[in-house]
C-alpha cells in the first residue's frame, strides 16, 4: 500500500509538471505533498489477494498486458546491442574464474546504459517501464555475475533514492548512478540480522549541531560492497514517539564513500555469481548530513520493505532468459549425442526433461510479464505478492531446470571446461537472496490471509456463535459443492475472456480457485490469527496460490497469443494446457492436505521428526550395522 | 567384608565343607541381597537333599570352626592371595580348583550358590566371563533329558533351578548372557530346559531395554572430580549450548606457615539462555545460591548448587508485544479478531507452577561459602550484573557433613568404590 504511495509520489515528482510547485524550499513542500498522498486512497488492485476469497479479478489479468508498437520497437533497439555485447564481449568463464568483472566489460555495460534502466530520463537514465526492465533482464541474466551486480545496483541499491528520495537527493545522486560513474549498494544485512529489524546494531547518532549523523556499525554480504560509491544504509536512530517516549527506529541514509569512515572488507569467495563483488562494509563514525536521510527519520523500515518488495519481479524473466539459452545449448547436445545408434533426444526420459524446461520457461515468462504489466498499469497497484510469487516460482523452477539440463548433458555438465556447471552454481543463489523462498512464502500466504481474514471475520464469528442462518447457508453451500462440481467464475462462456481452446484448463483453474477460497475459510475458522504459527500449512497455501497465479498467467498469455495469431501459438496452448492440468492435480492434493484431519497430511509427524533431530542436533538413528547383543 | 571373603576362601579349600555357604554371615549388597533370599531357600533344600550324600561330616562344628577361624586366621596363603592378587584371578582360581578336584563335581550346586553370593565381594559380579565359568562348573550332558518322559517332567530340578539362579543374578546386575552362555546351557541342560527358556527370555527382553534410558550413565564414571563434575553438570543442564567452566582446579599448596592448604575444585555450567535471563534480572532483587542438591549417578551421589532467583511478582511482569516494524519480509502477527478454534487446540491442559529462573549451576569440592564465592566471582566475569546484585547463600548442612565424612576416609580403591558409595546411600 505504502509502496503505491511512495511510487506515486516519486512519479508525480518526476513528471515534471509538479516540479515548479516545489519552489526554492522544495523539501517542505514535498513533505506536505507526502502527507496529503498518505491520506489518498490509490486504487488498489489485488488479484492475488482476491484469490484467497475464491474470486478471480479477471479485469486485472485478462487480457494479457501488451506494450505499444513504438515501445516494442524501442525495446528491441535497446536489446539488440545488449545481446550482441553479452554474446561477444562478455567472457563469463573468465569472470567466474577470476571472480571479478573486468573493467572493460563494466565500461561496456555502462555505455549501454544498463546502470540506469529505470532511472527517469531527466536524470540521465533510460527511464524504462517495468516491462521493458524485465525484457532487458532476460538478456543480462546470461551472465549471473553481471546480472547480480546490476540488480544490486538498481533493483535495490538506488531504489531507495528512486522511490523515496526527495528532489534534491535525486538530482544529486541519480545522474551519476544512472551513468554508472557511481555504483550503488544496499546495506541492510548485519552479522546478527537477516530479516529481523530488531537486531540491527548499526547506529546513527545526531551530532550536537543537529546537521549530521554519525553512523557506526558493520554490514555483511553487501553486493557491490567493494565497488560502490553510494550506499543505502539502514541504521538505528533515536526517535521521539508520539507519546513523547524515546524509541529506537530504523532510518535509511544515503552514504557516500567519500564521507569517510567507510571501509570494505575482502571480497567473499562464493559458490556462484563469483564475479559479483560481495563483501563486508564497515562504517566508523561516518559523517552523513541530515539531508541524506531517505524519507523521514524513523521511516527506514517501510522504505526497506518497499525497496525489497519492488526489486523482485524481474527475476522471473531473468531466469526464463537463462533457461531459454540453456535449452538451446542442451538440445544441440541431445540431438548430436548418439547412443546405441540413436540420438539421445529420441529417449523418452530425455524428452521429458526438455518438455519440463520449456514448460517452466513458458510459465516463468508468462508470470513475469503479467506482473510487470500489472505494475506498469496506471494507479500503481501493489503487486508485491505477485512479485514474490514470481520470485519463488522462477528461482525454484530455474534450479530444477538447470539440474535437469545437467542431467541431459551427463558428464559434460559436470566439467568445469563447459559452462553448464557455472549455471548451476550461479542459479542457486536465486532461492536465497532478496528474501529466501521460505520467508517469501510466509509473506505470500500471510498477506492473503490477512486480506481474507478481514473480510471473513464477521461471518466466521457468526458461525462460531451458532447462528443458524449462517450455518445453514454454509451447509447449503457445501451441499451444492458436493452435488455439482461445476464452478463458473465467468472466465469462459458468453462473457469469457479465455480462448475456447483453453476452456478445459480454465475450468480447472476456476474449480481450484473456488476450492482454495473454501480452504482458506476453513483455515481461518480453525486457526484464526494463530495461523501465523502454522508454517507448514502456510507453505501449502502459498504453493497453491503460486500455482493459481501461474495458471492464470499462462491462460491469459496463451489466449492472447492464439487470438492475435502469434507464431507457434498452438505450442503455447499445448504448454498452457499441460501445465494447468499438472498444477490442477498438485493443487487438489495440497488443498486436500489442508483439510482438517486429512490422512494425506503428515505435518505432525514431520514436526516430530524434526524435533527429535534438533533436540540432539544430529541424526539419531542407530547405525544399521549396530547390534545390542 | 574381608571376613566373608576369607570364609569363602577357606570353604573353597576345605575338602570337607560343602554346605556351610548357606549359613555364612553375609554382607548384603544391592541386588545381591534380593538373590540371597532365594538362595537361602534353595540352600536349605539342597541341604536336606544332599544330606544323605554327605557322610561323616557334621555341619555345626564345621561352621563354628570357620567362624572361629575367621577371627584370627589371617595368614592363610589363599586368603592373602585373594586379597592381594587381582580378585578376579582369585575367583577364577577357586573355580578351577573346584573343577579339578573331583571329576564328578560333587556338591556343585551348593558350590555355585555360594559362589554366586560371594561374587560381589570379589568384584566380579559384572563379569560375563565369570558367570560363564561358573556355569561351566555344571557337569555336561548328564542333565540333558533323553526321553519324552524326562522332557515332560522337571528333569534334575535342583540343578536347573541353580542355573536359573545364575541367570537371575546376571539379570539383576543388568548383564546380558552371550553365545557362550547359550552353548553351555545347551550342553548342560539341553535345548528346551528351563534355564534355556530363561536364557531365551532374557535375550528377548534385554536388547529391547538396553537403550530404554535416554540419558545413560556410563558404567565407569570418571575418576577425576573435575571430570565427574563436568559430566554431572552437563547431565543436569541438558542444554547443548551450555558451557562448563572450571573456576578452580583442585590443588594442594603448602603455605608459609607450613600448613597444607588444599583448594577444592569449583566447576560451573551456564548456557547463553541463562546468561540472558540473568542479564535481564532486576538487580535490586536478590539472587540465591542454594544447595547442596543430590544427584545420583548409578551408585555414586554427587551434590550441586544452583544460582537462582524468585519468580517475578505479577506486577513486574512485562507483556511482550511484537513490534510491527520488526520483520522486513512478512508480518509476524495478523491483525485479526479470530482465535484458534476449540477443535484445533491440540495442547493439553497443563497446570503450570511457575518457578524462578535458574541462572547457573556448579559443583564444588567443598560446601562452604568461601568456595562457592569463588564460583560467583568467576561467574561475574561473564555476567557483570552479579556485581550489582545482592547474593544470598542458602546452604543446607546435611549432605555437607556426609561429604566431609567421606572425604576423611582414605581414597577408596578401584574395586571398592561402588560399595563405598553404597554405604553412603544407606
Amino acid at each position: 500500500m505504502s509502496l503505491n504511495r511512495l511510487v506515486t509520489l516519486s512519479r508525480r515528482v518526476t513528471w515534471g509538471s509538479l516540479i515548479p510547485l516545489f519552489g526554492p524550499n522544495g523539501k517542505v513542500v514535498s513533505n506536505v505533498q507526502f502527507r496529503r498522498l498518505f491520506r489518498t486512497q490509490t486504487p488498489s488492485l489485488a488479484f492475488a489477494k482476491d484469490l484467497f476469497l475464491g474470486k478471480v479479478n479477471k479485469a486485472e489479468v485478462f487480457p494479457y498486458p501488451e506494450i505499444s508498437r513504438e515501445e516494442l520497437e524501442e525495446i528491441n533497439q535497446f536489446v539488440a546491442p545488449v545481446e550482441k555485447f553479452f554474446s561477444e564481449d562478455v567472457d563469463s568463464q573468465r569472470i567466474d574464474r577470476e571472480a571479478t568483472i573486468p573493467p572493460e566489460t563494466l565500461e561496456g555495460i555502462k555505455q549501454l546504459g544498463l546502470f540506469g534502466i529505470q532511472v527517469p530520463e531527466e536524470y540521465g537514465g533510460l527511464g524504462l517501464s517495468n516491462t521493458m526492465y524485465a525484457r532487458l533482464g532476460e538478456t543480462t541474466s546470461l551472465d549471473g555475475s553481471i546480472a547480480v551486480t546490476l540488480a544490486a545496483h538498481q533493483a535495490i541499491g538506488l531504489k531507495g533514492i528512486l522511490i523515496a528520495g526527495n528532489e534534491q537527493q535525486k538530482a544529486k545522486y541519480l545522474p551519476k548512478l544512472a551513468s554508472g560513474e557511481h555504483v550503488a549498494a544496499f546495506c541492510l544485512t548485519e552479522p546478527g540480522s537477516g530479516s529481523d529489524a530488531a537486531s540491527i546494531q548499526t547506529r546513527a547518532t545526531l551530532t550536537e549541531d543537529g546537521k549530521h549523523y554519525l553512523i557506526s556499525g558493520s554490514k555483511i554480504w553487501i553486493s557491490n560492497g567493494g565497488l560502490a560509491d553510494i550506499f543505502t544504509v539502514f541504521a538505528r536512530t533515536a526517535v521521539v514517539d508520539k507519546d513523547g517516549q524515546k524509541k529506537d527506529k530504523i532510518t535509511a541514509f544515503i552514504v557516500e564513500r567519500a564521507f569517510g569512515g567507510v571501509t570494505s572488507g575482502k571480497p567473499e569467495d562464493k559458490l556462484g555469481i563469483r564475479g559479483s563483488n560481495t563483501c563486508e562494509v564497515l562504517f566508523e563514525n561516518t559523517k552523513v548530513p541530515v539531508e541524506n536521510v531517505i524519507g523521514e527519520v524513523g521511516g527506514g523500515f517501510k522504505a526497506a520493505m518497499n525497496i525489497l518488495n519492488s526489486g523482485r519481479f524481474s527475476m522471473g524473466s531473468a531466469t526464463a532468459g537463462m533457461i531459454k539459452k540453456l535449452i538451446e545449448l542442451t538440445a544441440e547436445y541431445a540431438a548430436t549425442r548418439k547412443q546405441f545408434n540413436r540420438s539421445i533426444s529420441e529417449f523418452g526420459m530425455i524428452q521429458e526433461k526438455f518438455a519440463l524446461m520449456a514448460m517452466n520457461a513458458f510459465v516463468m515468462e508468462s508470470m513475469a510479464y503479467l506482473t510487470a504489466g500489472m505494475m506498469d498499469k496506471p494507479g500503481i497497484p501493489d503487486c508485491s505478492v505477485e512479485a514474490a510469487m514470481v520470485k519463488v516460482f522462477s528461482s525454484e523452477g530455474g534450479w530444477i531446470c538447470v539440474s535437469e539440463a545437467l542431467q541431459v548433458l551427463g558428464g559434460v555438465g559436470y566439467m568445469k571446461s563447459y559452462p553448464f556447471e557455472r549455471y548451476l552454481r550461479d542459479c542457486r543463489i536465486l532461492l536465497i537472496f532478496e528474501g529466501t523462498n521460505e520467508i517469501l512464502r510466509m509473506y505470500i500466504a500471510l498477506t492473503g490471509m490477512q486480506h481474507a481474514g478481514k473480510i471473513l471475520t464477521g461471518k466466521i464469528k457468526e458461525m462460531k456463535k451458532g447462528n443458524i442462518g449462517v450455518a445453514l447457508q454454509m451447509f447449503g453451500k457445501k451441499l451444492r459443492d458436493s452435488i455439482s462440481t461445476k464452478v463458473d467464475l465467468g472466465l469462459t462462456g458468453k462473457d469469457g475472456v479465455v480462448h475456447p481452446s483453453l476452456t478445459e484448463s480454465t475450468k480447472k483453474l476456476e474449480e481450484n480457485v473456488h476450492f482454495f477460497g473454501n480452504t482458506v475459510e476453513g483455515l481461518l475458522y480453525r486457526y484464526g490469527k494463530t495461523i501465523v504459527d502454522e508454517q507448514m500449512a502456510l507453505k501449502k497455501v502459498a504453493d497453491v496460490l503460486i500455482n493459481l497465479y501461474a495458471m492464470t498467467a499462462v491462460l491469459s498469455r496463451a489466449s492472447r497469443s492464439i487470438s492475435i495469431g502469434l507464431r507457434n501459438h498452438d505450442h503455447e496452448v499445448l504448454l498452457a494446457n499441460t501445465f494447468c492440468s499438472d498444477a490442477y492435480y498438485k493443487n487438489n492434493f495440497l488443498m486436500t492436505q489442508l483439510q482438517k484431519n486429512a490422512p494425506e497430511n503428515n505435518d505432525d509427524s514431520i514436526k516430530k521428526i524434526a524435533k527429535d533431530v534438533l533436540a540432539k542436533r544430529a541424526y539419531i538413528c542407530s547405525h544399521p550395522l549396530d547390534r545390542t547383543f | 567384608m574381608n571376613s566373608t571373603r576369607r570364609c569363602f576362601v577357606r570353604f573353597m579349600m576345605s575338602t570337607k565343607a560343602l554346605v556351610p555357604g548357606a549359613s555364612w554371615p553375609c554382607s548384603n549388597l544391592g541386588p545381591a541381597a534380593q538373590i540371597l533370599r532365594t538362595f537361602r531357600v534353595s540352600g536349605t533344600v539342597a541341604k536336606k537333599k544332599s544330606r544323605p550324600v554327605r557322610t561323616g561330616y557334621d555341619e555345626k562344628p564345621e561352621r563354628e570352626r570357620s567362624l572361629v577361624a575367621d577371627d584370627d586366621d589371617d595368614d592363610d596363603p589363599f586368603e592373602r592371595a585373594a586379597r592381594e592378587a587381582g580378585t578376579k584371578a582369585a575367583f577364577d582360581g577357586l573355580l578351577d580348583v573346584f573343577v579339578r578336584r573331583d571329576v564328578r563335581r560333587r556338591g556343585h550346586v551348593e558350590f555355585i550358590y555360594a559362589a554366586l553370593r560371594k561374587m560381589p565381594d570379589f568384584g566380579v559380579e559384572h563379569d560375563i566371563a565369570v558367570y560363564n565359568k561358573l556355569l561351566d562348573v555344571f557337569p555336561k550332558e548328564v542333565f540333558v533329558p533323553r526321553n519324552f518322559i524326562q522332557r515332560m517332567f522337571n528333569h534334575y530340578p535342583r540343578q536347573q533351578e541353580c542355573a536359573i539362579q545364575v541367570l537371575e543374578q546376571m539379570e539383576n546386575y543388568g548383564l546380558m548372557p552371550n553365545v557362550e552362555t547359550k552353548v553351555l546351557l545347551v550342553q548342560i541342560f539341553g535345548e528346551k530346559s528351563h534355564p534355556m527358556r530363561k536364557y531365551q527370555r532374557m535375550m528377548y527382553w534385554f536388547p529391547k531395554f538396553k537403550h530404554a534410558n535416554p540419558y545413560p550413565v556410563p558404567l565407569q564414571l570418571p575418576r577425576d572430580p573435575v571430570d565427574l563434575a563436568r559430566f554431572s553438570l552437563n547431565r543436569i543442564a541438558h542444554d547443548l549450548d551450555a558451557r562448563v567452566a572450571v573456576y578452580q582446579f583442585p590443588s594442594t599448596e603448602v603455605s608459609e606457615t607450613g600448613e597444607k592448604v588444599s583448594r577444592p575444585h569449583v566447576v560451573g555450567i551456564q548456557s547463553p539462555e541463562q546468561r540472558r535471563l540473568l542479564a535481564e534480572h532486576n538487580p535490586s532483587r536478590p539472587v540465591f545460591v542454594e544447595g547442596p542438591f543430590p544427584l545420583w549417578l548409578r551408585k555414586t551421589c554427587v551434590h550441586y548448587y544452583v544460582l537462582r532467583a524468585d519468580p517475578l511478582p505479577p506486577e513486574e511482569k512485562v507483556e511482550e508485544s511484537i513490534d510491527p516494524e520488526r520483520s522486513f519480509f512478512y508480518p509476524l502477527e495478523l491483525d485479526l479478531d479470530l482465535d484458534r478454534d476449540f477443535g484445533d487446540l491440540d495442547s493439553f491442559d497443563v497446570d503450570e507452577v511457575e518457578e524462578g529462573p535458574v541462572f547457573a549451576m556448579c559443583m564444588a569440592g567443598q560446601a562452604d561459602q568461601a568456595t562457592l564465592a569463588k564460583w560467583i566471582s568467576g561467574l561475574q566475569e561473564t555476567n557483570p550484573i552479579l556485581g550489582r546484585t545482592p547474593i544470598l547463600f542458602r546452604l543446607e548442612s546435611g549432605p555437607r557433613e556426609l561429604q566431609q565424612a567421606t572425604e576423611s576416609e582414605p581414597e577408596p580403591s578401584a574395586e571398592e568404590e561402588p560399595l563405598h558409595s553404597q554405604g553412603m546411600k544407606q
